[in-house]
């Protein structure tokens, strides 16, 4: 494919394709040059001199850096002369020079590369004899690393990670010679989102984990290969663990998922892992209070009262409530015992069946992905709907990003807010919360006035979407609207993207139609892509814990899925479509008489939908912590976390990988989610018999046709996606039909609420992390400073924020990102769930008062 | 003859009688344990010990090579930051739990070989008898204020 060059390393020969840096030949052939700066994902920049070799040149042999030069033809390369060897103690005497010998305190200690170096090509004695210079040690650059100026080589990585990757060069060297230092500029700290990848890439200690600190030793810990499971990119990542604790999270090379990269909340903020406030014992509600029971009492009570409601009220009385934040496997088995034991499709989790979802999630990862001495992406324009990766998806914004700055790709966003991403030189359509659907139809029109064979067909579909239109309802000038059609129109692979914030409702139906004419007529209809936020929101989907879905997303009436499913459980499937998550929460204690809760806690989340849980004939909670839905229980079923059971999450790219177990709290009774729903099955008479998490993927395997090939073992460390081409039944029929605009409600002097998450929210979860605590949200309502003023509100003023579900007090701060007539409060915030104020729909209006 | 006998035979007993007389007259050589101490060479490697410094600030700093080195695993540490303002050791790691278990200890110096402040030192207690087995996990508390402080300190 690409030319390929031959040199000589060592008397050895190797071809390696052309642009490959000599260093890296060596390595192919096993041949390890020393390096301090080199990285095999930045830029070249020599500076440590340590990688220095005799390449043959013009003049002869000479010393050059085997990090910075390309391989050339019949090149000659010698890294064992004694030219060498001396060049090399020489070298790292002089880095050693001013470094401290603290390696007993530093946590690099035993995984050191300076360490290793040293006793590999070092000289073993020092010639130094005066005091070593002194400079700040525990030096904070955020809140959650740590810089030892003393100990730091100067190699340049932090500061071309934050420059090259994050596009934001938030550390620079200061001062000269011996004198040189990293810090960061100004004064402010660094607040990159994926900061923490730093840490991994410092040869030395310099930059710590700080919420980690000296808590485990390389030597000591063990280690799982795992991914992430906080949001729904599913990062690998690597879990050390000593003495049933999670020591501490290090990303993992996946180059189809996050290349090497983790986001900071996926490095930090796990607290909640080891929280000594996890439940250990099942919880029985006795004279009004919750008390621990044995496991057998918990679950036989849990049986006898699910029957009893079913033979009372029948059994579509009763709703189960998965999660998007739990595995396949978890999930698999709570629609299975919904269905088979229960008999109805009352099940569903929340974003489920309210959201105007599409089966298959983004076409690759890797297609926007520039990695270094990667190809481009192969999509040259993507558009995101509602949706901001800087905070719900970080490492898909360093992906983004990248590609947009080395890959030529070119962002369109559509967003209510001012997003980072918005900083590239893109279109920016900030419509008006709910008028995404005029805006897309407008876009439409402003494409096809290009060619005039479709335009009259195409101001068919999109009547009312003129330009003036556009202006008047969404907000967004006819320029702007012409520039992105004009990004559109020129595109060969365009992507599109939507998140939940803008899916919800009539409004999410609405939009995913104009969203599916518009990719059909750039002629992609396959690059149209719904993303969940949470870790399994995909394969929540694919596992049926839908109402209206069956395992492998097939239709309740599909008569071959229904048969596959009745023949594997041997039993006959509910026909009838159940109640979504909002339906199942309107209707308890009147519909609904009993609800299974697992993993997920809508009384904090829709406290305005779950305000009714208490008029439940009984209600079954399974989680980690007492939350505010648990403590409302009548019996509580104590799980473990993602870490400490094996399961698979499929992220939003259709890939299921594993997260095995990689610690367990011996003094706990808390048990796996499968191991809950298989012992409970137990008490309604049938057997399922699994006899571990890896039978339930095998019967996923056998239940979904896209999971066909998913097995445990064939999954590996890097996981495997589902073919869209082999599982064609899941692609949506993607048709033209007119996207009617619904309408948005305005009374004067009313904001439309923008929700969406952010990264640092202060949930529950997260709070746990007590080192993180500064960098949360904090429980605000941003406004545009233009609204302010005419409410007469300043920045930290008290007001209360009004919805007809609910109000909530809140702290006023001014925002110029936000789009004037509009509030901004993110999600999972602590102690102000927004959710008090949403109706269920993408548009909600508040109102502001003093 | 048999006279013979006899006076070599009395000599005999009156040479071993003169053992006897002089031994009489000599220190015992055997101790009277426990009412008196044992004498130790000075390299003896008894009951674990953490030293401080002469201002008071513990010498270990949690850098758990003591553990790394020990061949059976009776060494147990959990390290800590520093609080800036009251410091338990110099620089910025402390030991917040140090624990040996001496059922598990073979006394053979490891870990005074490994540590790199001479904070851990095998002392000169051997007493270390107990009724409970949970006793025999020595704590960091125990390790920092032994019975009798008795630890030669090696030259630096």
């Amino acid at each position: 494919m690409t030319d390929l060059v031959t040199l000589t390393i060592d008397d050895r020969q190797v071809s390696v394709p052309k642009g490959t840096l000599v260093v890296d030949a060596a390595a192919k052939l096993g041949i390890e040059i020393p390096v301090f700066c080199s990285h095999p994902k930045l830029d070249p920049v020599a500076c440590c001199r340590m990688c220095l070799v005799e390449i043959s040149g013009p003049r002869g042999m000479m010393l050059q850096t085997a990090c910075s030069v390309p391989v050339a033809q019949d090149m000659v390369v010698k890294t064992d002369t004694q030219q060498v060897k001396e060049v090399q103690e020489a070298n790292l005497a002089f880095i050693l020079l001013n470094h401290p010998l603290d390696c007993p305190i530093c946590d690099k200690g035993g995984e050191c590369p300076l360490q290793d170096q040293t006793m590999q090509f070092g000289p073993g004695l020092s010639q130094l004899v005066e005091p070593k210079r002194m400079k700040n040690k525990n030096y904070l650059i955020s809140d959650t690393i740590v810089l030892d100026q003393e100990r730091c080589v100067v190699c340049w990585r932090c500061i071309r990670y934050l420059e090259e990757w994050e596009d934001k060069p938030q550390l620079a060297l200061f001062e000269r010679g011996g004198k040189t230092i990293i810090d960061i500029q100004d004064g402010q700290p660094v607040d990159a989102k994926t900061s923490g990848n730093i840490i991994d890439m410092c040869p030395v200690g310099a930059l710590t984990n700080r919420v980690a600190r000296f808590s485990y030793r390389p030597w000591e810990i063990e280690r799982t290969p795992s991914i992430c499971t906080q949001c729904s990119m599913g990062c690998n990542l690597r879990m050390d663990t000593r003495t049933h604790k999670l020591r501490r999270v290090i990303g993992r090379e996946n180059m189809d998922v996050n290349d090497q990269w983790i986001c900071d909340k996926g490095r930090f903020a796990n607290a909640w892992v080891n929280d000594e406030g996890r439940l250990t014992m099942p919880l029985v509600r006795k004279n009004g209070e919750l008390t621990p029971a044995p496991w057998g009492e918990a679950l036989a009570l849990v049986a006898e009262k699910l029957q009893a409601i079913k033979q009372q009220h029948g059994a579509d009385a009763i709703g189960g409530i998965g999660s998007a934040k739990l595995a396949n496997e978890s999930n698999y088995l709570l629609q299975r015992f919904m269905r088979q034991l229960i008999g109805t499709n009352n099940v569903d989790h929340r974003d489920g069946g309210d959201v105007a979802a599409l089966p298959t999630g983004l076409p690759a990862l890797a297609d926007v992905m520039k990695p270094q001495y990667g190809p481009d992406p192969k999509h040259d324009v993507i558009m995101l709907v509602g949706i901001d990766p800087s905070e719900e998806l970080p490492v898909l914004d360093l992906h983004l990003k990248r590609a947009v700055r080395r890959g030529k790709a070119k962002l369109v966003i559509v967003h209510p807010r001012q997003i980072e991403l918005t900083r590239y030189d893109g279109p920016f359509l900030q419509a008006n919360p709910g008028t995404e659907t005029t805006l897309v139809n407008g876009l439409l029109r402003a494409v096809t006035d290009a060619k005039e064979e479709t335009k009259s067909e195409a101001h068919k579909l999109t009547s009312g979407a003129s330009d003036r239109q556009v202006d008047h309802l969404c907000g967004v000038k006819s320029a702007e609207l012409r520039k992105a059609a004009d990004v559109l129109a020129g595109a060969q692979n365009p992507l599109i993207i939507y998140g939940p914030m803008v899916a919800r409702g009539q409004f999410g139906a609405a939009l995913r139609q104009a969203l599916t004419n518009m990719a059909l007529y750039l002629g992609k209809p396959e690059n149209l892509a719904y993303v969940g936020l949470e870790a399994n929101s995909q394969g929540v989907r694919d596992m049926g814990v839908l109402p209206d879905r069956l395992p492998g997303q097939a239709a309740l009436d599909d008569t071959m899925a229904s048969e596959l499913l009745g023949k594997l459980w041997s039993c006959s499937l509910p026909v009838h479509p159940g109640k979504s998550y909002k339906q199942m929460l309107d209707g308890a204690g009147d519909t609904v008489k009993a609800l299974y809760v697992m993993g997920a806690n809508p009384a904090s989340e829709r406290p305005a939908w779950a305000d009714k849980l208490d008029k439940l004939d009984f209600l079954v909670v399974q989680e980690l912590f007492l939350t505010e839905t648990a403590a409302q229980a009548d019996v509580v079923l104590p799980a473990v976390s993602w870490a400490e059971q094996d399961g698979t999450f499929t992220n939003l790219e259709r890939r299921v990988q594993r997260a095995p177990k990689a610690l367990g709290n011996p003094q706990s009774k808390a048990a796996p989610d499968w191991m809950i729903l298989d012992h409970l099955a137990s008490f309604f008479d049938a057997q399922w018999g699994h006899a571990n998490a890896q039978a339930v993927t095998a019967e996923i395997t056998k239940a979904a046709p896209n999971y066909a090939e998913m097995l445990w073992d064939a999954l590996g460390d890097q996981g495997l996606q589902w073919s869209t081409v082999d599982n064609s039944y899941l692609l949506p029929e993607a048709t033209y039909a007119r996207a009617e605009q619904p309408d948005v409600p305005a009374t004067e002097g009313s904001l439309a609420l923008i929700g969406g998450t952010v990264l640092y929210d202060g949930g529950n979860l997260f709070a746990l992390t007590t080192r993180m605590k500064d960098m949360s949200f904090g429980a605000m309502v941003h406004l545009n400073p233009a609204d302010g003023e005419t409410l007469g509100v300043d920045d930290g003023a008290e007001v209360t924020v009004r919805s007809d579900h609910g109000a909530l007090k809140l702290a006023v701060k001014l925002d110029a990102t936000v789009k004037p007539g509009a509030a901004w409060i993110p999600e999972s915030l602590p102690g102000a769930p927004v959710g008090a104020l949403l109706n269920g729909s993408a548009v909600t209006t508040v109102t502001i008062e003093k | 003859m048999a006279l013979r006998d006899f006076l070599k035979g009395a000599t005999e007993i009156g040479k071993a009688m003169g053992v006897t007389l002089k031994s009489l007259t000599e220190k015992p050589v055997t101790t009277e344990y426990p009412r008196d101490a044992v004498p130790l060479y000075p390299r003896f490697r008894g009951k674990h010990e953490l030293r401080r410094y002469e201002n008071g600030m513990e010498r270990c700093i949690g850098c758990m090579l003591c553990e790394a080195a020990c061949p059976t695993g009776a060494i147990y540490v959990e390290a800590e930051e520093n609080d800036p303002l009251h410091p338990l050791s110099p620089g910025e790691r402390h030991a917040k739990v140090y624990e040996v278990n001496l059922l598990r200890c073979i006394f053979c110096g490891d870990c005074e070989e490994a540590c790199p402040t001479e904070a851990i030192v095998l002392g000169h207690d051997f007493a270390m008898a107990n009724y409970n087995r949970r006793d025999f996990i020595l704590t960091k508390q125990e390790l920092l204020n032994p019975g009798e402080p008795n630890v030669v300190i090696r030259p630096e």
